[in-house]
């Protein structure tokens, strides 16, 4: 049995030490590029939204590498994601591939579930084994996390552009290295202060929210680096979807009945009562929540989402007023098209800025 | 009295005659908006975000045709009639979007329907739906089982004589149904009641059917066993709410029964793009029965519609002579 999983972010450093630490046969898929893109879109459904070719390519490529069992998130209740594994699994036997798909029930049996597929993965090892790899996993996560959020407070102030990004860069690698507590705890302290050294100059960034559906979020191939090229432009990003605190909530923290995104939807209830699917509720609550501390906010969202949409067509009418930027994303979407739309979005909030301040 | 406006639109072929029952049994008048055409559809699309689907664009242009006609507008969110499967998101944001994109629309009538709460929440949604036009918890009552007989009615005339909603809806209402010309040859039609009986956004499909005198089989003749049976076979298990229109119908119309199956599909319809998908799978691998999917836009030309369906019915044509020819 071998183990592919599709990527979506960073996720795959966790996964990666929780597998090495189990002595699971897995594979990683090479990082999402543009033969990924090719061959999810080539076999997927053409109406379908860009995270599900994007995943079908992963697959596809993992099982070329040579991976038997695949693991897709599933549930039910929650957009088409819930139907995704069902449709890739006939794809890939129509490809002929001898593969199967294990799901990871996303919306249901939280952190049992997952712990009891890790079990049947890791061919019945001892819990205490189980557990110390999933924290030691989960310590990564975290790690990652952490050393982004510097990072995007880094990007715009930064003196040479593209210093936080290369640090960016070495940290992950370093973070997938470590391999135990110590070095892991060295590594995130010895970067976060590398971060905090850089030579930044004293502006005052616009600060943009980036809010919408997870996966186009998380997963920078698909929204073409769009945090990258707002630092470029001198603009702060503050995201509050990470998958450090998916995790943290949905699976420690939601059973005992927190829920960090009450909030949001308390927030979003005057114009959206009730949970869509997807990230739709959250999309109207952020706009609504952070009108006041935001310069801006851009929508992030895969073309044809359906709870995305639902948010589009709500969010001009709201009382809170911010300026709102929605980008579809999909295999069509051209990073000059997208950086030209950009650099427009920031050119109107640098004018808001200045209007209030003279106000 | 009161008007509740009822768009011709999305669930409106699944459940009118409850709905109007319900409504006319609490002393309401029911008033729904006519059959949709061009200028409401170009209404609708005015409104919305671009992206969106096609049957909510007109779902919104049916709302514009009813604003100044009607006291209130009936717009169930209905997130799950079936324990642990659940509908689209366009269902569930119905009114919110509605409201939001049509600020001038009459107070809407919302109503949450959600199987898995369990069935007190559901009564108390009736009831507090119901508390708009009485104080009285038994007319309400009365008139919510009336109305649920009424489907039941409904879904029976369907399945027993073969009609589809907008024959059946006439048919309840005492109007004559006209008798069809024998037929050639039958061909099943698959895909949501809205775009399958909406004749301006499929182009009258099916009178274009009945007229080249083939008989059209809908996913309503078939009943919710055989549906639910054939979803089992192809997928599992059913995920989305009206899976059983696509998946099911289907399924169960591939494995025989009709010389041809054609899958209408909303462009940017998001449970369709993955459904009809693994219909038209199982029709590559069972390689009996042949399948055309058709997708509606508003952009989707007369012409284009027309062409393919004849290409479609001659191609059964010699399908059937040619094995006439080998069987004699």
């Amino acid at each position: 049995m071998r183990i592919g999983m599709p990527h979506m972010g960073n996720l795959y450093i966790p996964f990666k030490a929780l597998f090495q630490r189990l002595d699971i046969d897995f594979v990683i898929p090479p990082v999402n590029n543009q033969r990924t893109l090719s061959l999810g879109v080539r076999h997927s459904p053409e109406g379908m939204c860009i995270p599900f070719k994007l995943t079908l390519g992963n697959l596809i490529e993992a099982a070329e590498l040579g991976a038997d069992t695949l693991i897709m998130p599933a549930g039910s209740g929650i957009c088409r994601l819930g139907y995704y594994a069902k449709t890739q699994e006939q794809i890939l036997q129509d490809l002929g591939y001898n593969t199967q798909i294990v799901c990871l029930g996303v919306s249901q049996r939280k952190l049992f579930g997952l712990l009891g597929m890790i079990k049947r993965l890791s061919n019945n090892a001892p819990w205490s084994k189980i557990i110390s790899a999933f924290r030691f996993g989960l310590a990564k996560l975290n790690a990652v996390d952490r050393i982004e959020r510097a990072v995007q407070k880094v990007r715009p102030v930064e003196q040479i552009k593209g210093t936080a990004n290369r640090i960016f860069a070495r940290a992950i690698k370093a973070i997938e290295r470590a391999d135990d507590h110590n070095t892991l705890k060295k590594v995130e302290k010895d970067y976060t202060s590398e971060l905090n050294q850089v030579t930044k100059n004293d502006s005052q960034p616009l600060i943009v929210g980036i809010t919408g559906e997870f996966y186009v979020l998380l997963e920078p191939f698909s929204n073409l680096d769009i945090e990258k090229e707002l630092g470029k432009l001198g603009v702060e990003v503050r995201r509050t979807t990470f998958i450090s605190e998916w995790t943290k909530f949905s699976l420690f923290l939601n059973p005992l009945g927190m829920n960090e995104k009450d909030r949001i939807h308390k927030a979003a209830l005057p114009y959206l009562k009730r949970d869509i699917g997807g990230d739709g509720w959250e999309s109207v609550g952020e706009k609504v929540l952070h009108a006041k501390d935001y310069d801006g906010l851009i929508h992030l969202a895969p073309f044809t989402c359906m709870p995305e949409i639902v948010a589009q067509n709500i969010m001009p009418s709201t009382k809170e007023h911010i300026p709102v930027l929605t980008i579809l994303c999909d295999e069509q979407l051209g990073k000059s098209g997208m950086l030209t739309r950009l650099e427009a979005f920031v050119d109107l909030l640098k004018h808001r800025r200045r209007a209030k301040v003279k106000v | 009295m009161i008007r509740v406006g009822i768009p011709r639109a999305l669930l409106y072929y699944q459940y009118y005659p409850m709905w109007k029952t319900f409504f006319e049994g609490l002393g309401a008048e029911v008033v729904v908006s006519p059959p949709t055409t061009q200028a409401l559809l170009a209404s609708g699309s005015s409104r919305v975000v671009a992206d969106t689907c096609l049957p909510a664009k007109v779902f919104c242009g049916h709302v514009l045709a009813l604003v100044d006609k009607c006291d209130y507008i009936f717009i169930p969110a209905i997130r799950s009639v079936k324990r642990k499967i659940y509908n689209c998101s366009k269902f569930l944001g119905l009114p919110d979007m509605t409201k939001a994109v049509i600020p001038e629309s009459p107070t809407i009538l919302d109503i949450d329907i959600d199987i898995n709460k369990g069935k007190r929440e559901l009564y108390q949604a009736i009831y507090k739906l119901g508390r708009r036009f009485t104080w009285n918890p038994f007319k309400v009552r009365k008139a919510a089982t009336a109305a649920w007989q009424a489907h039941l009615e409904y879904e029976e005339l369907m399945i027993n004589e073969g009609l589809t909603p907008p024959q059946a809806i006439a048919r309840l209402s005492e109007a004559e149904t006209p008798s069809l010309a024998p037929a050639k040859a039958s061909i099943a039609l698959i895909g949501h009641p809205y775009l399958l009986y909406d004749e301006h956004i499929n182009h009258r499909l099916t009178h274009r059917l009945e007229q080249a005198q083939y008989k059209v089989l809908t996913p309503e003749m078939l009943s919710a066993e055989q549906l639910e049976l054939a979803i089992t076979r192809l997928t599992g298990g059913a995920y989305w709410t009206y899976e059983e229109e696509v998946v099911g119908a289907g399924g169960h119309y591939l494995e025989g029964g009709v010389e041809g199956v054609i899958g209408v599909v909303a462009f940017g319809c998001g449970p369709d793009s993955l459904m009809m998908d693994m219909v038209q799978r199982q029709a590559i691998r069972l390689g009996t029965t042949p399948f055309m999917s058709l997708t509606l836009e508003e952009h989707t030309a007369e012409a284009g519609v027309v062409t393919r369906l004849e290409a479609f019915l001659d191609m059964i044509q010699r399908r059937k002579r040619r094995q006439a020819e080998v069987c004699a």
